[in-house]
């Protein structure tokens, strides 16, 4: 697999939107919003372009929220809400036939080391040669809110995972049965971390969908992906990192704390939360 | 040395691994045997090998059972009381240790060898339920529900469409789930328990149907008996409703939830936890239910989960319950996402996932049943057969099969849509009444298979022929074939394994059918654990309209007349039934269908209109108007009015006329106000009361010594002795005095049947009672010597009438001799306990320990009957149920009493003064005769009463002989001061007494001449009871209601007792040390097994002489 130069970001699902306009201080206590430090993440990988798929009308928005970084960004709309694997679906042409990074718009990565988390998975997935997504164990207590990845570890390599089978938001018990990763802690499995990169055969089982969708319902990607297990070498891979859904009760404020924690601002920011701690007793 | 039994257990040779135990037992002696134990028991402690460990234990078992005692010379030893403490604990292996520990400090005796053989059953029973648990634990999809232990932690969601409003009427939608029942068409030995499952896979199998089930004459159609229902409420609280069992609760918390035996509703809560609602593993935590339910459901939202069967009998052998449990548990796993399809049928996997949650439920619940139970969650027709343990199977290196069988759904391509219409055509389903116990059979049959015992071993290939033949008639549409090889295998291999299952009732319902329908009659089919409630008889298509009617009017009449010697719970019903073709499935009901059944309305509606309106939370509001609109409407609702105001208005019922009842008869059975009050305040006040049956600490208890007892080895190898005792005989100078006043509540657990009556057993090709077994003996008595005895029966309130009839009806057995009933001429009314003596008997008295589960569910149940009982009135009178059930007998003591007042004594003394002697025994005390040296020892003692007793065994329980502060006499178990002290003595008391009248009537300060005086044999009876002790006892007592369902409730009443005769310092009692064989009781029908094999019941059928 050669370069990726692509990245897509879905931000249109309902109660998406507003989330990547969201301003936070970045590690770097700059202060900025979802989306720039999003984008940053993408370019820091070696992605020449994003293109950002939103509901119509949401673009301005946006492209001040990108702010300088603006002139990488184009948008894709997504005309109507058939759900989250249409989303990636509407940016196919733009995409063509390379590989591409996608991640979401309502997700924010901090990475454990110097290499941000978008990089360690785009050279992955170049040293690869095929389509990878990352993964974090997960307690399952949060499966609800995950799609999931069952397969075993690739010999070798310490955290990569062949996958066999991607189930979005299993039960507990459905993901017992079908999605235990051995290696793994008891009571966790491998949960999506929303930074995928796809081959362009993800299209086609996305289309394929689009094309026996029935009335009122709408596409999902986690079982494209679970085609795409079927079809082709697709790959899991755990990153030295971790990612924070700003959707989430609290996501926000919990993101913005681990930005700050692994960021300049550290100590400062540690003596505010301990003085804050003493005060209320 | 190598062991023979641990060459068989792990011979791989299917042949010797099959051996039955006798083929090594028989040939050896007894220290040949005990090596072979000691090498048994070696073996089991170090093999890792479940099937090993489990029939080591089950052949040690039958040894120390069965064959050690035959080859020992002494009877007569103690038991260990730390062994027997631990045993109540559940401590085997340290049971077993403490036994053989006993064995090699006091040498081999019979009592020590009754306490190991137990030791190593329980053991056994033990290791396989635990290995069941394990499994169904390990089951992949259940080891996160025991590892998730708090609110937020809890994974499930409620399905998104069950929160989505009826876009009319702004209700939540109803999930229900309609599920069938299952009926086993093979019967293959119960070859479906779980272990025969894991350790000969090959030899499970079961043709398991798939019914919808109607009541013939009720229903218009077969449909699928069980429905369940489940809705989210505007409510944060989890309401669980049965409306079979009029239960309803509204739980908040988690403590609630694990709390089975508190309402009616422990299947339900059973279901909640083994579907993952509220997980098992959260038992116990703090925070309120609402905080899981607003993570499962949404903030301030909460469930309600509804259970109705369709008025299908309790006992119907067609595992309603456990059916409902697992309908219950699907129902739970559609609506949180754990089953893919929120309607209609589900994937083969999900269904064996609800098979094993089903078990994890019953488990949970303290119950169990075999696998196949669940069979109503398949489609159709279905063969279930145990399989291989794999690798990746939690069974895989401890037992050769898995728990869960394997279920292939058999097409119409193998049995024909015609086949499968000729069997509803010739096959009649129905429920004969009778309510019995099935578990102890189960236990029965595990013991059998693992030792391979060689009738029950052959019986169990024979029954596996039977199952292709079964399998083979049904693939061909032969239905008449078919119910030959049911009924073969019904008198054949099934009666072999195990002989208890069928009864009178059955076979006299096969005989009538047979001399009503002839050719057309094909055959009979037992279902589930034993006969006598869901049954199945096949006729020929013309004659099967013809067949329902008449088993409806036979098994009536029939019931009728054995209602009083067999335990009915209702009267019998005929079933129109139907396959199913799909199992369980689901349906939606949304908006304006979102309502649930009449009869949940006519449940729960009374208190929402008792209420105050304004709390009704507005979904609530909505069914309410939504109900009423189709009310009025008609349809299936339309009848919910009548049933709804009766309960809200209760019409007069009966209860007044029963109040009455009882009056009428406390005043016919001779009660005693003054003394009833009298005890009533005692009890009250804590002047007496269990723990005041004791006597003092202070007294010294020791075994007795020699020359207190006389042994009959003695007595029979005197000839002089037995010369004279032949010689009474023959002058008829002695009578029989069966007490027959109680009605056995143990070996019908209280169902108020005469046990006297019950037909226990096939003596000589027919079931006899208790009854006909003492007559018969009293007939081979007047046989022999020319004189057939005067044989008393005395009587009761409870037994004198069904006593009276049956041996009317019998012509007495055809007695040569006089038959004589002597009626109760006392009588006692039950109190409510006090729950101080109700925490004495449960907490401090010792008792057997249950499994975890079962012992959490009887602590709930107690709990309960202990509000119960303060909410009832502690030492009210107990008048909340059948009349008979309110009374008791007051204790043996007034049976022999009975015989002076009544007059019946003094009236067979007119005719016969040569009567000199009696012979007085227990109902249940079989092997009781008149055994001519006891009597002739007895006459020549000069005694006035000599009481056998046997030598103890470790299920002997309830006092015994002993030295009290010197003095031998009978202690009862009431009056233990310790509980240890029990096991001090080595002989147990069997009641058997022989009397001499002209000296028994002396401490009475009475004679033969002033018998015939009422007054003076009133007075000198009260001037005697005064000293003799009262013992204040608490009984167990069913009240039934609804469909054969069953409460039992334990009330107080009291006693006085025979053996207390021994205290009296003026009578001259000796004790008599008979044979086992002669003085063991028959208390319980778990006995009944071990009685067979062990020959006493062949050395009971020798004393008697049949007509």
């Amino acid at each position: 697999m050669g370069k990726i130069p692509k990245a897509v970001i879905t931000a249109a699902g309902r109660k998406q939107r507003s989330l990547a306009l969201q301003s936070l201080v970045d590690r770097d206590a700059g202060s900025k919003s979802a989306l720039r430090i999003l984008l940053e993440e993408a370019l820091d990988a070696g992605v020449e372009e994003v293109a950002l798929v939103v509901c119509p009308g949401d673009q301005d928005a946006y492209r001040a929220a990108a702010g300088p970084l603006a002139s990488h960004l184009m948008f894709i709309e997504q005309r109507e809400a058939l759900g989250y694997g249409h989303a990636l679906l509407s940016a196919r042409e733009w995409v063509g036939p390379s590989p591409f990074l996608h991640m979401v718009g309502d997700h924010l990565y901090v990475s454990h080391e110097s290499t941000r988390c978008a990089r360690q998975l785009v050279r992955i997935a170049a040293s690869e040669s095929c389509s990878v997504s990352a993964v974090q164990a997960t307690r399952e207590r949060l499966l609800p809110y995950y799609g999931t990845v069952g397969g075993r570890r690739v010999p070798g390599a310490a955290a990569l995972y062949q996958i066999d089978e991607v189930v979005e938001k299993p039960s507990p018990t459905e993901a017992e049965r079908k999605l235990i990763v051995p290696g793994l802690r008891v009571g966790h499995y491998l949960c999506f971390f929303g930074m995928h990169v796809l081959t362009p055969g993800i299209f086609e089982i996305l289309q394929d969908q689009l094309r026996t969708l029935e009335a009122g319902s709408s596409i999902a990607l986690s079982p494209a992906l679970a085609v795409l297990a079927r079809k082709e070498r697709y790959l899991a891979a755990e990153l030295n990192g971790s990612r924070y859904d700003i959707g989430e009760k609290y996501g926000l404020w919990i993101a913005q704390l681990a930005l700050g924690m692994s960021g300049r601002d550290r100590e400062e920011l540690l003596s505010r939360i301990v003085e804050m701690v003493a005060s209320r007793g | 040395m190598n062991s023979r039994f641990v060459e068989i257990i792990t011979s791989a040779d299917p042949e010797v691994r099959n051996l039955p135990v006798e083929s090594v037992c028989g040939g050896l002696d007894l220290a040949s045997l005990l090596e072979e134990a000691r090498l048994l028991d070696r073996f089991r402690r170090a093999s890792l090998n479940l099937y090993e460990r489990v029939r080591a234990l089950n052949l040690l078992h039958a040894i120390f059972r069965f064959h050690v005692p035959g080859r020992l010379s002494r009877t007569r030893g103690l038991i260990s009381f730390e062994g027997f403490s631990h045993l109540l604990e559940r401590r085997f292996e340290e049971a077993v240790d403490a036994f053989q520990r006993e064995q090699v400090q006091q040498g081999v005796h019979d009592a020590n060898c009754s306490a190991l053989a137990t030791a190593y059953h329980e053991l056994a029973l033990q290791t396989l339920a635990d290995q069941v648990r394990r499994s169904v634990r390990e089951v992949a999809g259940n080891q996160w529900m025991f590892r998730m232990g708090h609110p937020s932690d809890h994974p499930l969601r409620i399905r998104s469409e069950l929160l989505l409003p009826g876009k009319v009427t702004g209700l939540f939608p109803v999930l229900a789930e309609r599920t069938p029942v299952r009926m086993d068409l093979s019967h293959s030995c119960w070859s479906d328990i779980f272990f025969l499952g894991m350790d000969y896979p090959e030899g499970a199998r079961v043709l398991n149907v798939s019914i919808d089930l109607g009541v013939r004459g009720r229903d218009a159609l077969p449909i699928p008996p069980i429905q369940t229902f489940l809705r989210v409420l505007d409510e944060p609280v989890l309401k669980l409703t049965s409306v079979d069992l009029n239960g309803r609760a509204t739980v908040r918390d988690f403590a609630e939830v694990f709390d089975f035996a508190r309402d009616h509703l422990g299947l339900v809560k059973s279901a909640v936890i083994a579907s993952g609602l509220v997980p098992p593993g959260i038992e116990g935590a703090s925070q309120p239910l609402k905080d899981l339910l607003e993570r499962m459901v949404g903030p301030g939202l909460g469930l309600e989960i509804v259970s109705q069967v369709n008025d299908i009998p309790k006992g119907s052998r067609l595992a309603v319950s456990t059916n409902l449990l697992a309908s219950i548990i699907a129902l739970c796993m559609r609506a949180t996402g754990q089953i893919k399809a929120l309607t209609g049928m589900m994937d083969e996997d999900e269904r064996r996932l609800v098979a094993a949650r089903a078990i994890l439920g019953e488990w949970m619940g303290g119950s169990g049943g075999g696998w196949q139970d669940s069979g109503g969650v398949w489609p159709g027709i279905k063969l279930i057969e145990g399989a291989l343990a794999g690798p990746n199977d939690p069974e895989h290196g401890v037992s050769r099969g898995r728990l869960l069988p394997e279920h292939r759904v058999i097409g119409i391509e193998e049995i024909s849509e015609e086949s499968r219409e000729r069997l509803q055509r010739s096959l009649v389903l129905v429920h004969g009444g009778m309510a019995q116990n099935v578990g102890p059979i189960l236990e029965m049959v595990s013991g059998k298979y693992l030792v391979r015992a060689k009738v029950e071993w052959e019986a169990r290939l024979e029954a596996g022929r039977i199952f292709e033949e079964i399998l083979e008639a049904l693939r061909a549409g032969d239905i008449r074939r078919l119910g030959a090889a049911t009924t073969r295998n019904f008198f054949g291999p099934i009666q072999s394994v195990v002989p208890w299952v069928t009864n009178e009732f059955t076979e006299t319902l096969i005989e009538k059918c047979q001399d009503r329908f002839g050719e057309n009659f094909w055959g009979f089919w037992m279902l589930g654990g034993m006969s006598g409630g869901g049954m199945g008889f096949i006729f020929a298509p013309d004659s099967k309209t013809a067949g329902q009617d008449f088993l409806a009017g036979a098994m009536l009449s029939l019931k009728k007349s054995l209602e009083r010697a067999l335990p009915f719970a209702m009267d019998p019903v005929v079933y129109e039934f139907a396959i199913n073709p799909s199992g369980t499935a689901s349906v939606l009901l949304e908006d304006h269908r979102a309502l649930l059944t009449p009869g949940y309305y006519a449940l729960t509606l009374p208190a929402d209109i008792r209420g105050d309106a304004q709390q009704l939370t507005p979904q609530r509001r909505k069914e309410l108007d939504l109900f009423s609109l189709a009310c009025r409407a008609g349809g299936d609702l339309e009848g919910v009015m009548p049933a709804l105001f009766d309960r809200l208005l209760p019409r007069f019922d009966s209860s007044q006329s029963k109040t009455q009842n009882l009056s009428e008869m406390l005043v016919e059975n001779g009660f005693d106000a003054a003394q009833h009050e009298q005890i009533r305040a005692d009890l009250k006040s804590g002047r007496t009361g269990l723990a005041h049956n004791r006597l003092s600490v202070n007294v010294r208890i020791t075994d007795v010594e020699s020359g207190d007892v006389t042994p009959w080895e003695d007595m029979a190898g005197s000839v002089g002795v037995v010369a004279a005792g032949e010689a009474l005989l023959r002058e008829g100078r002695v009578g029989v005095v069966t007490l027959a006043g109680g009605a056995g509540s143990r070996w019908t657990q209280g169902a108020g049947v005469v046990k006297a009556l019950n037909p226990f057993f096939r003596f000589a090709g027919k079931h006899r009672s208790f009854l006909e077994v003492h007559i018969a003996k009293s007939r081979l008595a007047g046989a022999r010597f020319g004189k057939p005895p005067v044989h008393f029966i005395t009587t009761s309130y409870l037994t004198h009438y069904a006593i009276e009839t049956f041996l009317r009806e019998r012509d007495q057995f055809a007695y040569e001799g006089a038959v004589v009933f002597s009626p109760g001429k006392s009588i006692g009314l039950r109190l409510v306990p006090m729950v101080r003596d109700l925490v004495f008997a449960w907490e401090e008295t010792a008792h057997q320990k249950l499994d975890a589960q079962k012992q959490k569910v009887r602590e709930s149940l107690h709990a309960a009957l202990m509000g119960w009982a303060r909410g009832a009135g502690e030492g009210s009178d107990y008048v909340d149920n059948l009349p008979s059930q309110c009374l008791h007998p007051v204790g043996h003591w007034f049976e022999f009493v009975n015989l002076l007042r009544n007059g019946s004594l003094a009236s067979v003394l007119e005719r016969n003064p040569n009567l000199d002697f009696l012979l007085l025994h227990n109902i249940d005390t079989l092997g009781a005769n008149l055994d001519p040296a006891l009597l002739g020892w007895h006459a020549q003692s000069g005694a006035a009463l000599s009481f056998e007793v046997i030598s103890r065994r470790v299920d002997d329980r309830g006092g015994g002989l002993a030295r009290v502060d010197g003095k031998p006499r009978l202690v009862e178990g009431l009056a233990m001061p310790r509980e240890e002290a029990e096991f001090d003595l080595s002989y147990y008391n069997t009641l058997t007494t022989w009397i001499d009248l002209d000296r028994t009537l002396a401490v009475f300060e009475l004679t033969r001449s002033n018998l015939g005086d009422p007054a003076l044999v009133g007075e000198a009876v009260r001037r005697l009871a005064a000293r003799m002790p009262t013992y204040i006892t608490l009984k167990d007592v069913k009240k039934r209601w609804g469909n054969g369902q069953e409460d039992i409730f334990p009330v107080a009443q009291f006693e006085k007792l025979w053996g207390d005769m021994t205290t009296l310092p003026e009578l001259d009692c000796r004790f008599l040390a008979v044979p086992r064989a002669r003085g063991q009781q028959l208390k319980d029908p778990s006995q009944l097994d071990g009685w067979l094999r062990d020959g006493s019941a062949a050395q009971v059928e020798a004393l008697c002489k049949w007509t």
